[in-house]
């Protein structure tokens, strides 16, 4: 699955989970192929980020697992503070929960 | 050459009290710190005010819909944004658009650390149920504004604190011994020019120090634990290479433990994916003006 605004959209995706407006009402499903019109509504009510299967968008930030446990060995080098050190446990954990949900 | 500090400092000042170089405001601050003074001034008014100039409009109706305020709805007339937001941090917006417009042509890093230590402000304020998170995501904002100053207004300056950095000096003490004060002065100096609440400027002021807080000890612990916590994230750059050091006394003025961490660094992670978007469209924008 993979989040987009909805500017980032293309017909053909298909939806990985209820798309809601702001009042909270379900504009459209889940498992929906996307079309032209519904984009086009999704943008007039004022949504901002859809949730789509798969990984459709290739974003040039995002980094691999591997990527992001690299540099935050580098940025934690030699800190020894305890605090410090919880940290980076709590940061690591966030980011194979984060790469577990994305990877398809 | 030794340069004395105390001397290199008062130079500073005087230039930042004359405003020598520094990037300037838009002159519709001026006018709205008259308005916002003014008790007859009605809300409606200052909003037609920043309607009138479409540049400013766009930029805080921007501004104020990034994911760092994560409002459910778009915010989508100035005043709407001045409801939500308040006229404070209305002010700041506008100021803060302009002066980040100088930096983020030179500094993207610099303005993406800066947008998530406001969406990590907010967090912690509402985890903590403080007054006011709209104003401290902003003062999160405005935290590192002395080192734009320093980067835009005191070039040479910069280039050897660069240098000494580069040398293993941490970033706050090569501020000090080449400019004989550090960024965190800097802003707040700057910031008090600028007739923004004390609340903030005492929040800027003493982000890296938390001693030097008198009133507001805890919105200088909520920048100075966003601050550490956005370095630690690796979410855009600063002089830091690394994460800085944490003053625990923050977590104690906070009464945060660990698990409060968690879950705050677990909020902060999907607004900040959503920042990423934001920033990624500024810097097309920028891209397609110079070219």
């Amino acid at each position: 699955m993979q989040r987009l605004p909805v500017s980032y959209l293309k017909p053909g995706m298909k939806t990985y989970e209820e798309v809601y407006d702001a009042q909270g009402r379900v504009l459209c499903g889940k498992g929906v192929e996307l079309t032209e019109e519904m984009i086009k509504r999704f943008s007039e009510l004022g949504v901002s980020y859809v949730t789509v299967d798969g990984t459709p968008v290739k974003l040039p930030w995002e980094k691999t697992l591997e990527e992001e446990l690299q540099e935050l060995e580098k940025r934690f080098e030699g800190i020894r503070d305890e605090n410090l050190l919880q940290i980076k446990e709590i940061i690591k954990e966030l980011l194979y929960e984060k790469h577990k949900a994305s990877s398809p | 050459m030794i340069i004395d500090p105390s001397e290199k400092r008062k130079e500073v000042k005087k230039k930042l009290r004359k405003l020598e170089g520094l990037p300037t405001l838009p002159p519709i601050v001026q006018r709205l710190n008259q308005m916002i003074e003014d008790e007859r001034t009605s809300l409606n008014q200052i909003a037609e005010l920043i309607e009138k100039d479409q540049v400013i409009t766009t930029k805080v109706l921007r501004l104020a819909n990034s994911a760092f305020y994560g409002f459910p709805r778009k915010v989508s007339t100035v005043h709407q944004a001045m409801m939500l937001l308040g006229i404070n941090v209305l002010k700041i917006l506008i100021m803060t658009s302009s002066i980040f417009e100088i930096i983020h042509k030179e500094d993207v890093g610099l303005w993406e650390h800066s947008i998530g230590v406001a969406a990590c402000s907010k967090i912690i304020s509402e985890k903590i149920e403080f007054k006011d998170a709209q104003e401290i995501a902003t003062a999160g904002l405005l935290h590192d504004l002395g080192r734009v100053i320093i980067k835009v207004s005191f070039k040479e300056e910069y280039q050897k604190i660069t240098e000494l950095i580069s040398q293993k000096v941490d970033p706050l003490s090569a501020e000090k011994e080449i400019l004989g004060i550090d960024h965190a002065k800097i802003g707040a100096f700057l910031m008090r020019q600028w007739n923004l609440p004390e609340r903030l400027i005492e929040a800027v002021a003493s982000h890296h120090n938390l001693e030097n807080t008198k009133k507001y000890r805890q919105e200088a612990s909520i920048l100075h634990l966003s601050d550490v916590l956005v370095h630690a994230r690796g979410y855009g750059k600063t002089l830091y290479d690394g994460v800085p050091p944490l003053d625990a006394r923050a977590l104690k003025y906070l009464n945060l433990g660990l698990p409060e961490i968690k879950e705050i660094l677990f909020t902060l992670e999907p607004r900040l994916y959503e920042l990423r978007f934001f920033t990624e469209e500024l810097k097309k924008e920028i891209a397609g003006d110079n070219g």
